[in-house]
């Protein structure tokens, strides 16, 4: 993979983990989004799309209320694009880009901890400041912790790229036939599972559970159609 | 305290304050969560008070916007524009801050409820079935565009909202359209979501055959079960990380 493309990537992983929680939250940060974009770039929609809806569907298992802490799928879904896109074919990468997308969502949701810790440093040093009501200094927090995002988005990015690399050099090729077929199943599995309990948790046993039982059969019925 | 009457203004910057509110997350932390960001968002429509007083009440009043704040981030701007407006007619610091906490949890429950567990899947779930169904790009830059126009939207109409009532922000909460919205939001995202699901898992599975068809049917439904008996400890991340190290290791041992 050319160092262009590479810096593409990284540069399009810092955006999409911006998006997340700084700026400006229009929903970039979507594995949906975030996985077709990341194969266009690659040359390759299919598999960012695939991998686009593997982790969307671990996204619905989280809601990102107030201070929880929740792992981050954008860049995450980024660098599995890029090393599904490097197996050759959905087929051959889409275990490997779930494991490599899963360990960067987990970087991801720690460093998520250590900007809001660092964030919190910050506002305490300038409390003086803030109680007085001064505008440049509420400005330059802010300011700053956004540039603080952004260079942690890029970190995670890049942690997720220079995973996919050591993947793609180190177990790309290697595993027979079927620890491929076990790791795809198992990446599969995973999501529609994440995917499932997670719309079960928000749906709750109430008069939801019926229209969420409804909309299943509704989907039974047009994917057996189809 | 001396109030500026709002009429003094006649155009209120609620265009400059909206894109600052894109921002309002930027500085989320433990200490104040998203005060800094609301106090920044708020500054535009405090201007006009930094005549007032030599200054003292435009400080006051920012130093008070910067305070702890959380809720929903698309409807900060409901709290941004009520208590500027408060502090422009005047209304004491003490009642602007209680104002300002009061606010926190209704907007918070509101937002997790329109957007988070509502206009969010419910377009993500639109957004999968296009793409399950082949429609691709179209499908990923719908769902950008549908969600979006609802996103901006609502906190264009929050910020409104918040100026136009000021103290009696509550008002605005109890208007039918959000009520209606609410209400049907979460059958919506369940129904949507629903069919969703069947019609990913034939797009996902559509390259296994024979056994591992058999398998990964296990493998779902047992980390179903799982998760929802575990929910309290059990993430989604970890069930695959487990399950994918699991599926490592026997691949490797069974060659």
């Amino acid at each position: 993979m050319s160092l262009d493309t590479q810096l593409f990537l990284l540069a399009w992983g810092t955006l999409v983990g911006l998006d997340l929680v700084s700026v400006p939250q229009m929903m970039i940060a979507r594995p949906l989004v975030a996985g077709p974009i990341a194969g266009a770039i690659l040359g390759d929609v299919p598999i960012g799309l695939e991998l686009g809806v593997l982790f969307e569907l671990f996204q619905l298992d989280i809601l990102p209320m107030g201070a929880t802490r929740y792992p981050e799928y954008g860049p995450a879904t980024v660098a599995a694009v890029s090393v599904a896109h490097a197996a050759g074919n959905v087929a051959a990468g889409l275990g490997l880009g779930a494991l490599v997308g899963l360990i960067t969502a987990m970087v991801g949701g720690l460093t998520l901890h250590a900007i809001r810790v660092l964030n919190a440093r910050a506002v305490h040093r300038a409390t003086a400041a803030l109680e007085a009501g001064d505008a440049s200094v509420l400005a330059r927090l802010h300011v700053t912790a956004i540039g603080r995002d952004a260079a942690r988005a890029a970190f995670v990015t890049a942690v997720g790229l220079g995973l996919a690399s050591v993947t793609r050099e180190y177990l790309g090729g290697t595993l027979p036939p079927r620890g491929v077929t076990f790791l795809n199943v198992a990446a599969v599995g995973a999501a529609l599972a994440a995917g499932t309990a997670g719309t079960l948790r928000l749906v709750g046993r109430g008069p939801g559970f019926r229209w969420f039982a409804a909309g299943v059969i509704s989907g039974v019925v047009v994917a057996w159609l189809r | 305290m001396a109030a500026v009457s709002p009429t003094t203004r006649s155009r209120p910057p609620l265009g400059r304050c909206l894109l600052r509110l894109f921002t309002v997350q930027g500085s989320w932390n433990y200490e104040r969560m998203q005060g800094v960001g609301m106090g920044v968002a708020e500054e535009p429509l405090l201007r006009d008070l930094r005549g007032a007083n030599g200054g003292t009440t435009y400080h006051a009043a920012l130093a008070r916007g910067a305070h702890f704040f959380n809720a929903h981030p698309y409807l900060c701007g409901l709290a941004v524009g009520a208590t500027a407006r408060a502090e422009h007619d005047g209304v004491p610091g003490e009642q602007v801050e209680r104002l300002r906490a009061a606010l926190c949890g209704p907007l918070g429950s509101l937002g997790d409820r329109l957007v988070w567990a509502g206009w969010l899947p419910i377009t993500s779930g639109l957004a999968l079935i296009g793409v399950a169904f082949g429609l691709g790009f179209p499908a990923i830059l719908g769902f950008v565009i549908v969600y979006n126009v609802g996103h901006v939207a609502l906190r264009w109409w929050a910020l409104r909202a918040g100026w136009a009532y000021g103290a009696r922000v509550a008002m605005a909460l109890r208007e039918p359209v959000l009520q209606r919205a609410t209400a049907l939001s979460g059958p919506a995202m369940a129904f949507v979501v629903g069919v969703a699901l069947p019609v990913v898992v034939r797009y996902l599975s559509g390259g296994f055959v024979g056994w591992s068809r058999g398998l990964l049917a296990v493998a779902a439904a047992g980390g179903v079960a799982l998760l929802w008996w575990q929910r309290a400890r059990l993430t989604g991340l970890r069930f695959g990380l487990a399950l994918l190290a699991v599926a490592a290791l026997a691949g490797g041992l069974w060659r």
